[in-house]
């Protein structure tokens, strides 16, 4: 019998049935997962509600399901280098809907904070880190806001880093105490 | 008067200020004081900066908490997203120990302290309580009702979800939002998928704004398919996402809805006579007009 097939080749591809060997699980992997993500990844039994409640399912191969047995299984590598990790909008509708009480949206997170300790990261979370180490702010004032602003009778510039730009060097020493700063630089720099 | 910091963001002081402008004047005229929060920075952004290291947005967050314990207020804010860190982060630490002295460690390295000392609301929580404000409150300040407009409401994601962790009730089918719609006299409408996300979260709108867009797409068909005459939500960056991605919709898929988006204090703000002038509504990427002429 033909095994389940979508139109699209990706997407068979993807989610065709796949066997998988011991040699290729990390336990540790699920143990980091659960500790990052402060939810219990591994009481997940593949119900399925999760995907069906996702609105990145329907139009890309991400599939959470998936992703939470990557988590249980181990599978580290299949899950961090798997450029869907990033296609989560974080809505939370699975972890609503999860009837085990567990929060896949948070597995995710901590998927992708582990995958940037491996440096795996798109650049635009990159340069969020960048504008925030710079300016205080991820989405930085500019002109015509300005001008818009004095408008309304708001100082051209908010009460926040940007019109006290001495908290900045607060910001920027926690940003270095963990050298987020540094590996952002390094990683776009390596591209 | 009841007072709170007023944490901004930054997408509502920096891209939409009438957002800004508009949560300082109603929340006034309803018995309710936004001081400004000085040296306050990004809440930080909750995907695209969570994603990347989960223990430094604790952190960051956490500074932003501080300058409010030393002011001794409480936050007030107008986004989701800031409220899904500043709320969380502040929830978080005044439960975890382990966290809050690994937080307080680096904070320590700019002479500063988390206590736990302060709580943090949305300003539409605030206005829906009727211990600070109430419905009939905001019926009251209002002198321009909206009388005639059907307005689909979106509440966003990171305000009431996930529902264990937070005390807003029903995510599936809420109504309260539709109650303070109805309080500056519009007409709130139901639509398809209510609770979907405007699709522009966790990093996504920057890493694939195909995927976003499509997303929001969606959401507008089940919008437009109601026929309202303006969204309205709770958070800067899903108008961000609905508003300037109607225009990039409109280049990548071709369609075209044309519905103003407004934030729910930009909308009070008009009820309670404000012009657009003073929303500076010129700024939105969606033209406003056909809304206003319905309404003024
Ligand atoms: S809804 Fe929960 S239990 Fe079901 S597959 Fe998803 S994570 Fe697993
Ligand atoms: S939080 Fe992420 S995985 Fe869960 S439903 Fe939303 S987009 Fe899908």
């Amino acid at each position: 019998m033909a095994a389940k097939s979508y139109d699209n080749p990706e997407l068979n591809k993807k989610l065709a049935d796949q066997r998988y060997h011991i040699s290729q699980s990390n336990p540790q992997f699920t143990k980091d997962v659960i500790k990052t993500s402060r939810t219990i990844a591994n009481m997940c039994y593949q119900c399925g509600t999760c995907t069906g409640s996702c609105p990145s399912a329907p139009r890309s191969t991400y599939r959470i399901r998936l992703f939470m047995r990557r988590n249980v299984l181990g599978l580290e590598n299949e899950a961090l280098t798997d450029p869907d990790l990033w296609l989560c909008t974080t809505c939370y509708s699975c972890t609503d809907r999860c009837p085990r009480d567990i929060a896949p949206t948070d597995v995710i997170m901590a998927m992708r904070n582990l995958a940037f300790k491996k440096d795996i990261v798109p650049r635009n979370f990159l340069q969020t880190v960048q504008l925030i180490y710079n300016s205080g702010h991820g989405v930085p004032n500019n002109d015509v806001n300005r001008a818009a602003r004095k408008r309304l009778g708001l100082t051209a510039d908010p009460p926040t880093t940007h019109m006290y730009p001495e908290y900045i060097k607060g910001i920027q020493k926690i940003l270095d105490h963990f050298g987020l700063k540094e590996n952002a630089d390094r990683i776009i720099k390596g591209e | 008067m009841h007072e709170y910091a007023f944490f901004l963001g930054c997408i509502a002081p920096n891209r939409y200020p009438g957002c800004e402008a508009s949560s300082i004047k109603t929340s006034e005229k309803v018995g309710i004081k936004l001081l400004p929060l000085e040296g306050a920075s990004c809440c930080p952004a909750p995907g695209a900066f969570g994603s990347i290291d989960l223990t430094v947005w604790y952190a960051m967050a956490a500074r932003n908490l501080v300058l409010a314990e030393q002011m001794k207020k409480d936050i007030a804010l107008i986004c989701n997203g800031c409220y899904k860190s500043i709320w969380e982060v502040n929830h978080i630490l005044k439960h975890n120990d382990e966290l809050r002295s690994q937080v307080n460690e680096v904070l320590k390295e700019i002479d500063m302290e988390y206590k736990g000392t302060i709580d943090v609301f949305h300003l539409a929580e605030l206005y829906y309580d009727p211990k600070i404000c109430g419905i009939q409150k905001i019926r009251d300040s209002v002198t321009t009702p909206m009388t005639g407009a059907k307005v689909a409401c979106h509440y966003g994601c990171h305000l009431m979800k996930p529902q264990k962790d937070r005390h807003f009730g029903d995510t599936e089918n809420p109504m309260w939002f539709e109650e303070l719609v109805a309080a500056v006299g519009a007409e709130p409408v139901q639509y398809r998928n209510k609770m979907q996300c405007c699709g522009a979260g966790g990093g996504v709108r920057g890493y694939d704004i195909v995927h976003a867009l499509d997303i929001t797409n969606e959401k507008l068909i089940n919008i437009s398919e109601v026929g309202a005459d303006a969204i309205t939500e709770l958070c800067p960056f899903c108008q961000l996402q609905f508003d300037r991605g109607q225009i990039e919709i409109k280049e990548k898929f071709g369609d075209v809805y044309n519905i103003p988006v407004l934030h729910f204090n930009e909308l009070l703000g008009l009820a309670q006579g404000m012009s657009p002038q003073d929303l500076a509504l010129d700024l939105h990427a969606v033209d406003c007009t056909p809304f206003l002429q319905k309404v003024l």
